[in-house]
């Protein structure tokens, strides 16, 4: 069964159409990237998607079934997402253990924290890091913490909005590790944006380039490691990825 | 390099804190010439606090201490708060790391960038325009004459840092110092931006001090490179050199990036217990 299906997707901000007739599909445990310059529209079908924007016109279904946006409880507990900034996008007057908390309480799950638990360990976090704010943790500290929430109410697909462009190289990379590791254990569908192509390479099986709100290409990752894009635009951003590498 | 333009040494920069003084620079010396120079650093390396002392902006209760701090025959421990205001922006300016908190939401993106120019000189209003307009080309903006007419909350993150680069390079400074100057951008735009950058140093022979956590980026677009580990240079190439470096804090920053052909299953992380000793 595949995860997410968009048929023909329209998105427009009032006046600005931003995407424009989108398709594709993300087979269930596939780890997907959109990528594409600022401005292309990934982010819009992210968010629309996760209910966060229901100014669309057109299909999306989830696991087969279609999207209602007016219905966002049950979008969220199929489909959470992670956000690029983990200095914004964490309450600063929260803890750690009550960001944690919150989507439980708001779907009325009882629970005893054995959940914040267990999550706190899948993303390799101290217990003792859970009575903190996030004025008191590192960028990478607070991007997991985003991940732990994304990951309390079970969901299925995870939405990913350049999680690791805020963060340093190492600890992109520590970040990176987790989210390959917890894909493989959880057996999760991941939706990644970002414009970087090697973490594409490292993370997603397949992606679809984007050009001015229209998917232009959809490659494996075979593809992109060989740079065989049929589109001159995808060309155009392997070869602007690729040429500023070292090793 | 005959002529320096700028000679820093034994640099320090500290803050007070109730558990004593912390060195977030620890006595750094380096040279630059009309050239493109590199500095690389993790989050709290030190490397933005490198640039911002060049430019005294480091407020109190930070202090900045050099032995020789001297740019362009000027020496910067002698200036006064006034007459570093007349250096910055026209002889040396700088870019900063988040258009978001670096433009001025009430002020439109025209507005801006003249104001930058017309600090230092003196122009009639359509001089202005035009520079402006033709500045925002220079730097890839699609349609200027619409975005000149745009406040910073109207453009998107790209085109506010591309904004904010026109408004640095505008007067033509003699030393740019660009602190992480496209990491809000697209590698596409990346690279532009960056060859914009180069050409303006080159046709007019300015210094390029790059901070930046992007070594891939930096091997590109520098002629050196400062590696920069926890206020200390822990290692110094050409930037041609840079896959040949040396220092395990250098191959791990390396080795941990993603390469776009990637097969490793897992990327190798820094052990930071490993030189934290030193």
């Amino acid at each position: 069964m595949s995860a997410i299906d968009l048929n023909n997707l329209n998105i427009a901000y009032s006046s600005v159409q931003v995407v424009h007739g989108a398709s594709l599909t993300v087979n269930e445990g596939e780890s997907f990237a959109l990528v594409g310059e600022s401005g292309s529209g990934k982010s819009t079908i992210l968010k629309a998607i996760c209910g966060l924007n229901d100014e669309w016109t057109g299909e999306i279904k989830l696991y087969g079934e279609k999207v209602d946006p007016r219905n966002r409880a049950d979008i969220s507990r199929i489909s959470q997402m992670v956000f690029q900034d983990p200095y914004g996008s964490l309450h600063p007057r929260k803890t750690v253990d009550t960001t944690l908390s919150e989507p439980l309480a708001i779907h009325g799950i009882k629970d005893n924290g054995d959940r914040v638990v267990e999550m706190l360990n899948a993303v390799g976090l101290d217990q003792r890091y859970r009575f903190r704010f996030p004025h008191q943790m590192s960028g990478g500290q607070r991007q997991r913490v985003a991940i732990a929430r994304a990951l309390m109410l079970k969901p299925k697909l995870l939405l990913l909005d350049e999680p690791t462009s805020a963060l340093d190289v190492s600890v992109q990379a520590e970040i990176l590790n987790l989210l390959k590791q917890l894909r493989k254990d959880q057996n999760l569908t991941f939706l990644l944006v970002t414009h970087d192509l090697p973490v594409v390479s490292f993370l997603c099986d397949r992606l679809a380039v984007m050009k001015k709100g229209k998917i232009v290409e959809i490659a494996t990752r075979d593809q992109l490691a060989k740079g065989e894009f049929n589109d001159a635009y995808s060309q155009e951003l392997y070869h602007a990825s690729k040429h500023e590498h070292v090793a | 390099m005959s002529q320096k333009l700028l000679e820093i040494e034994d640099l320090r920069v500290t803050f007070p804190t109730h558990q004593g003084d912390v060195e977030v620079v620890k006595g750094i010396s380096f040279d630059l010439g009309r050239e493109r120079l590199a500095i690389v650093g993790e989050s709290g390396s030190g490397k933005s606090m490198t640039g911002r002392s060049i430019l005294k902006l480091i407020r109190s209760p930070g202090r900045v201490t050099a032995n020789k701090f001297i740019f362009d025959g000027i020496d910067l421990n002698k200036q006064s708060e006034r007459q570093m205001r007349k250096l910055r922006g026209a002889r040396i300016s700088m870019v900063m790391q988040d258009p978001k908190f670096s433009l001025n939401p009430v002020l439109t993106i025209k507005d801006q960038i003249a104001e930058a120019l017309r600090t230092h000189q003196k122009l009639t209003r359509k001089e202005l325009d035009e520079k402006v307009l033709h500045m925002l080309d220079q730097v890839r903006i699609n349609d200027p004459a619409r975005v000149a007419k745009l406040y910073p909350h109207e453009v998107s993150g790209g085109m506010g840092q591309r904004i904010m680069i026109a408004m640095m390079l505008i007067p033509e400074p003699d030393l740019l110092i660009a602190d992480e100057p496209t990491s809000a951008l697209d590698v596409s735009v990346q690279a532009q931006v960056l060859d914009l950058i180069d050409n303006l140093i080159q046709e007019n022979g300015m210094g390029l001090i790059l901070i930046s956590h992007d070594l891939n980026l930096v091997a590109n677009y520098a002629d050196r490179v400062l590696i920069m580990n926890s206020g200390e240079i822990v290692e110094q190439c050409n930037a041609s050199e840079l896959h040949k470096a040396t220092h395990p804090y250098t191959q791990g920053l390396l080795n941990a990036m993603p390469r776009i052909d990637e097969t490793r299953d897992e990327l190798p992380t820094l052990d930071r217990t490993q030189w934290a000793a030193t």
